[in-house]
C-alpha cells in the first residue's frame, strides 16, 4: 500500500516538474531569438498579395542574415485571410505560442484595426502599411506604426496631378470600396476636391471583393463625369478598370486609381486597358536611389527579372523599419525599439522619411504615375512614369491622434 | 433614369446569363448524381485559363472559346471516373471533402502553372469597344455574350427535351433508381452528366474572361453564386436555374441603382427569402 502511495506521489511530482519545464521551455527557447510575425493575406480577396508581401519581408531579413544584435531572427507567418476575426485570433495565437514580439502586416485596413488592438493589449510592436488613417489617427497607440503615406497626403497628390493633367475637368465620380480604407480616402477626396475646382457628382460604394462593375459603370456614365476616381485596391481596381475600358470610358476619359499597388495592378491589365490612367501608389520600382536598386535587383533575381510592386515593397519596408529600430536601440525589446524609432529621420529605398513621435506616422514620399501608351513603352514592364512625388504632411489639426499614450 | 434602368437591365441579363450557364451545370450534376459539386468553381476557372493560353498560342479568341470548355470536359471526366464514382455509395461528407480538396488542389495547380498574379484576355478587335444603341452605349462583347449565352441555353433546352440522352438525364433527375431498373448504364449517364456540367462551367469561365479577367481565386468567387442559383431554382431544375440566374443578375443591377453597397447582399437576401417562403425553390418539387 505504502509503495502504491509513494508511487502515486512520485508520479504527481514528475508531472508537476514536467509541467513547470513545459511552461518555461518556450521562454528558454525564445530568449535566444527575436520572434517576428508576418501576418499577411494568403487567402481571401487580397490573396494575390500575401506571398509577395512575405517575399519582401524575407528579402529584408536575408540582408541581415536572419540575425540582429547577436540574436537569431525567427520569422513566422500567419494567414490573415483578409478577415478581422481570424487575423486577430492568429496574431494572439502567435504571441502566446511562438513568443512573437513584433508584427508586420496585415495589408487590409479593416483587418489592421483589429490587429492593432491585439498589439496594444499584448505590448507587441506593430508596423502596418495601408490606407486607413486610424492607425496613426484616432486608434493610435504607443505600439503601432504606419508605413504607408497618410491618406490625406495621397489624395491631395492624386487630385493635384489629375487636375494638372486635365485642367478642364470639373466633375468626378467615385467608386469606393465599402470598408475602413475606402471610407477614409473618400472623406479626404470629398474635402479636397473643391480646392482643385472639382465637384464629386456621385459616389458608389461597392463590397470588397466585387468583380462585376457594369452596373456601377453605367450608373456613373449617366452623370457624365470627366473622370472616374477609384478608391479601391487589387483585383477590385483591376476589374473596374478593365470594364471601364470595355464600356469605352477609357481611354477617352481618364480614370484615377487613387491608392494602387502600382506595378502589380498595371501588369494584370492589357496595354489597351491601361491607357489614360493616373495611378497613386506608395511605391514604384523606378525610384532612383541605390537602396531601391538593391531591393529591385534582389526581387528580380527571385522572379526572373520581373520588378517588384507595392506589395513586396511594403513587406520589405515594414521589415526594414522594424529591424532599423532594433539596430538603433541595440535591443530587441519592443519598448526600446519603439522609442528609438520615434522622431527618427532617415533615407531608405523610397526616399527621405521621418517618423512622427506624436502619432507614429511615417512621413514619406507618395508617388503619382501616368500610364504610358503601348507605343511609348520601352519594354513590357515600362508601363508608367512617375509624374509627381509628394511628401506633403497631413495638417496637424486634422490628425485625430490626440494622445499616443504611454507604454 | 430610362438610360440607367435600360442599361441595368442589359447588365443584369449579361450577368444573369453567365450565372445561368454555371448554375445549370451545377444543378444538372446535383440533380442526376445527387452530389453538390464543390469543384464546379475551379472548372469555371480552368475554362478561363485554358481559353487564355489557347488564345495566346493560336491568336484566335474564337478557337479558344470553342476548345477550352472541351478541355474542361476532359478534366470533368477524369474527376468523375477516377474519384467521384468511387464515392457514390459513401456518405455525403466524403463526397464533399473529396470535391472540396479537388477544388483547392486545382486552384493551387493554376497558381503553379500560371502564377498568383492575374491576366487579362481581350476580346477580338471585332468585338472590342462599345456600340451606340441610340438611347445608350453598350460594350459589343457584352451584347454578343448575352446573345451567345441565350443561344447556348436554347441548345441545351433542345438537347434535354428532344434527344434520347436528354430524356435519360431528365429521368435521372426525377428518379435515378427507375433509370437503373430500365437497364440503362448509369455510370455512363453520370459520366456524361458530369462532363456536360463541366462543359457549361468551362464555357462560362471562358466567356467571362474578357469581362472579369483571370485570377486563381475566380473559381472560389463564383461558387457561392452557383449554389444560390441552385437553391433559388430548386434542386435539379434546369429552367429554374436559367430563371434564377437572370433574376440574380437583374436584382444586382437594380440594387446598384438604389443601394450599391448591397449588390452582393441582395444575392443572399433572395436566397434567404426563397428558403423561407418556398423551400423547394421556384421550380423545384423536392
Amino acid at each position: 500500500m505504502f509503495k502504491i502511495i509513494l508511487s502515486k506521489s512520485k508520479n504527481k511530482f514528475i508531472c508537476f516538474i514536467s509541467s513547470i519545464f513545459i511552461m518555461l521551455m518556450p521562454n528558454l527557447v525564445w530568449a535566444d531569438t527575436v520572434n517576428i510575425l508576418g501576418l499577411f493575406p494568403f487567402s481571401g480577396p487580397y490573396a494575390d498579395s500575401g506571398k509577395l508581401l512575405d517575399e519582401g519581408a524575407q528579402i529584408a531579413l536575408e540582408e541581415v542574415g536572419y540575425e540582429i544584435n547577436g540574436k537569431k531572427i525567427k520569422y513566422i507567418t500567419r494567414d490573415s485571410e483578409t478577415k478581422a476575426g481570424p487575423a486577430a485570433r492568429r496574431a494572439q495565437e502567435a504571441i502566446d505560442t511562438e513568443g512573437v514580439n513584433f508584427i508586420v502586416g496585415p495589408w487590409s485596413s479593416g483587418v489592421a484595426l483589429a490587429v492593432t488592438e491585439v498589439a496594444k493589449k499584448n505590448k507587441v510592436m506593430y508596423y502596418f502599411s495601408g490606407g486607413t488613417e486610424d492607425i496613426s489617427g484616432k486608434k493610435c497607440h504607443k505600439y503601432a506604426f504606419m508605413w504607408a503615406a497618410n491618406a490625406w497626403t495621397a489624395m491631395d497628390a492624386d487630385l493635384k496631378i489629375f487636375k494638372k493633367a486635365n485642367p478642364d475637368a470639373k466633375k468626378i465620380y467615385l467608386f469606393v470600396v465599402d470598408y475602413a480604407f475606402g471610407w477614409t480616402l473618400q472623406k479626404y477626396v470629398e474635402s479636397l476636391a473643391p480646392k482643385y475646382g472639382l465637384e464629386v457628382v456621385g459616389v458608389d460604394r461597392h463590397p470588397l471583393g466585387h468583380r462585376e462593375y457594369s452596373t456601377f459603370i453605367t450608373k456613373a456614365m449617366s452623370k457624365n463625369p470627366d473622370a472616374v476616381y477609384m478608391i479601391n485596391f487589387g483585383l477590385d481596381a483591376i476589374s473596374a478598370v478593365r470594364q471601364l475600358n470595355n464600356f469605352g470610358f477609357t481611354p477617352k476619359k481618364p480614370v484615377v486609381m487613387s491608392w494602387s499597388s502600382g506595378f502589380e495592378e498595371l501588369i494584370q491589365l492589357d496595354p489597351a486597358a491601361r491607357e489614360n490612367l493616373i495611378v497613386g501608389s506608395n511605391y514604384y520600382y523606378t525610384i532612383d536611389n541605390p537602396d531601391n536598386k538593391k531591393f529591385v535587383e534582389a526581387y528580380k533575381k527571385r522572379h526572373n527579372g520581373v520588378p517588384p510592386g507595392y506589395a513586396p515593397a511594403a513587406g520589405y519596408g515594414l521589415m526594414k523599419m522594424t529591424l532599423l529600430g532594433m539596430q538603433k536601440s541595440k535591443s530587441v525589446e519592443p519598448q526600446k525599439v519603439i522609442t528609438a524609432l520615434e522622431e527618427h529621420k532617415g533615407k531608405n529605398f523610397v526616399g527621405e522619411y521621418e517618423i512622427r513621435g506624436r502619432n507614429h506616422q511615417t512621413v514619406r514620399p507618395f508617388f503619382v504615375l501616368q500610364t504610358k501608351k503601348q507605343k511609348d513603352m520601352k519594354d513590357q514592364y515600362d508601363m508608367a512614369e512617375v509624374v509627381d512625388v509628394s511628401s506633403t504632411e497631413q495638417p496637424k489639426n486634422i490628425n485625430m491622434c490626440s494622445d499616443i499614450g504611454k507604454f | 433614369m430610362t438610360f440607367l434602368i435600360l442599361s441595368q437591365i442589359l447588365n443584369g441579363l449579361g450577368l444573369g446569363m453567365l450565372y445561368a450557364l454555371v448554375g445549370v451545370g451545377l444543378t444538372l450534376i446535383l440533380g442526376v448524381l445527387n452530389i453538390p459539386n464543390f469543384a464546379h468553381g475551379v472548372l469555371y476557372a480552368l475554362g478561363a485559363y485554358f481559353a487564355y493560353s489557347i488564345a495566346k498560342m493560336t491568336g484566335s479568341f474564337y478557337f479558344a472559346i470553342f476548345l477550352s470548355p472541351l478541355l474542361v470536359v476532359l478534366v470533368g471526366f477524369l474527376l468523375e471516373s477516377q474519384g467521384v464514382r468511387r464515392l457514390y455509395q459513401a456518405h455525403h461528407d466524403y463526397q464533399l471533402l473529396f470535391l472540396f480538396a479537388c477544388a483547392l488542389i486545382i486552384q493551387e495547380i493554376i497558381i503553379i502553372i500560371w502564377g498568383p498574379i492575374g491576366f487579362s484576355l481581350l476580346p477580338p478587335p471585332s468585338l472590342s469597344g462599345a456600340l451606340d444603341l441610340g438611347i445608350l452605349i453598350y460594350p459589343k462583347y457584352r451584347l454578343v455574350l448575352i446573345c451567345f449565352a441565350f443561344f447556348m441555353i436554347i441548345c441545351l433546352y433542345l438537347f434535354l427535351t428532344k434527344t434520347n440522352l436528354g430524356a435519360i438525364l431528365r429521368a435521372g433527375i426525377e428518379n435515378r433508381d427507375m433509370v437503373k431498373v430500365l437497364g440503362i448504364n448509369v455510370n455512363i449517364v453520370f459520366l456524361y452528366t458530369f462532363g456536360l456540367g463541366a462543359y457549361l462551367a468551362g464555357l462560362a469561365g471562358a466567356l467571362s474572361a474578357p469581362i472579369m479577367g483571370l485570377t486563381p481565386s475566380m473559381g472560389l468567387d463564383i461558387l457561392p453564386i452557383c449554389f444560390v442559383v441552385v437553391v433559388i431554382a430548386g434542386l435539379g431544375s434546369i429552367p429554374g436555374a436559367i430563371v434564377a440566374g437572370i433574376l440574380i443578375g437583374l436584382s444586382q443591377g437594380a440594387a446598384t441603382i438604389w443601394f450599391p453597397e448591397a449588390t452582393n447582399v441582395v444575392i443572399y437576401l433572395m436566397m434567404g427569402l426563397t428558403i423561407i417562403f418556398r423551400p423547394q425553390g421556384l421550380f423545384g418539387v423536392r
